[in-house]
């Protein structure tokens, strides 16, 4: 009898453990969808100071509450990247389709404050001859702010690091 | 530079190759400043990630320097660097291909230096009159 209880107690430690990693990356792709709406803001890079409002965001719940659409707007332009941020089970996972031409995913990690959602890269399909998306942070600073970290990997594993200080305009 | 981008490769690449024909024509000198990347954004209607990838390319490439505060400026020999490339890119991809032909049709080298110095007078008989019309 005793083994067996000791299997059940595992099995019932082991899913827990599940349930409460649900709940972290639900936990974080709620504290993302509270970032729902349009955005504008500065862009500063890596050695390279930039000025002006020239960044338009919009994040957009979608599919019944499962996706996020994350869009870097600009009437005309052909290079901004549409981004899909959805729950896979127990992980928050993104999906960034590039200019590039390909589509890295990376998963989500909620920092302990709550405040800041940190994807790392998880793979890549297409190639990735000119480069990947490889890094995003997203910091909730409040209701009407937050700001946006991304890092590209150049040929060669050379990072560009762009960060956007953004602003709710609606 | 043409604000036409084709589908064959990203934007930031034809960026890229845009200011390096730019500096191997002369239109862009060593030291010469490059324009903001926000100029460039705004200008030819692109994200400004996608400038800051193509000037990286280029600071990858030590063509161009970025000096903090100040901006990206064209490197001293920038133009000779472009020109070694270019060169060693030509007899490693194209020549193989010309010389093959030369040997196939038994062309002379006199034969070939004749008709080489035949399109240089014809070209610049041509920017003569050219010229003349203006």
């Amino acid at each position: 009898m005793k083994p067996f209880r000791l299997m059940l107690s595992v099995a019932l430690m082991s899913l827990s453990a599940v349930a409460f990693a649900q709940s972290d990356a639900q936990k974080s792709f709620d504290t993302m969808k509270t970032l729902a709406g349009s955005w504008e803001g500065q862009s500063a890079a890596t050695g390279t100071p930039l000025d002006g409002k020239m960044m338009h965001v919009s994040l957009r719940v979608t599919s019944m509450g499962n996706a996020l659409v994350h869009e870097m707007t600009g009437a005309g332009r052909p290079d901004d990247p549409i981004t899909m941020l959805y729950l896979d089970g127990d992980r928050l996972l993104l999906t960034h389709y590039c200019d590039a031409g390909n589509r890295p995913r990376m998963a989500g990690k909620m920092s302990p404050d709550g405040k800041t959602v940190d994807f790392d890269f998880l793979d890549v399909a297409g190639s990735t001859q000119y480069g990947h998306m490889h890094h995003a942070v997203f910091t909730v600073i409040d209701a009407n702010h937050h700001s946006e970290d991304w890092t590209y990997m150049m040929p060669g594993d050379k990072p560009v690091h762009a960060r956007l200080d953004l602003q709710r305009i609606k | 530079m043409d604000r036409e981008w084709n589908d064959n490769q990203p934007i930031y690449r034809q960026l890229r190759d845009r200011v390096v024909a730019m500096i191997l024509d002369g239109v862009l000198r060593e030291g010469d400043p490059l324009p903001s990347v926000r100029n460039v954004a705004a200008e030819y209607r692109v994200n400004h990630l996608t400038v800051l990838k193509g000037y990286q390319q280029l600071v990858d490439e030590q063509l161009v320097e970025s000096k903090r505060g100040r901006g990206m400026f064209i490197n001293t020999g920038a133009r000779n660097l472009l020109l070694q490339g270019e060169r060693q890119k030509f007899l490693a991809e194209e020549w193989p291909r010309v010389h093959a032909t030369i040997q196939r049709l038994g062309l002379k080298p006199e034969e070939l230096l004749a008709a080489g110095a035949t399109r240089q007078t014809s070209a610049e008989s041509s920017a003569k009159a050219t010229g003349e019309e203006r």
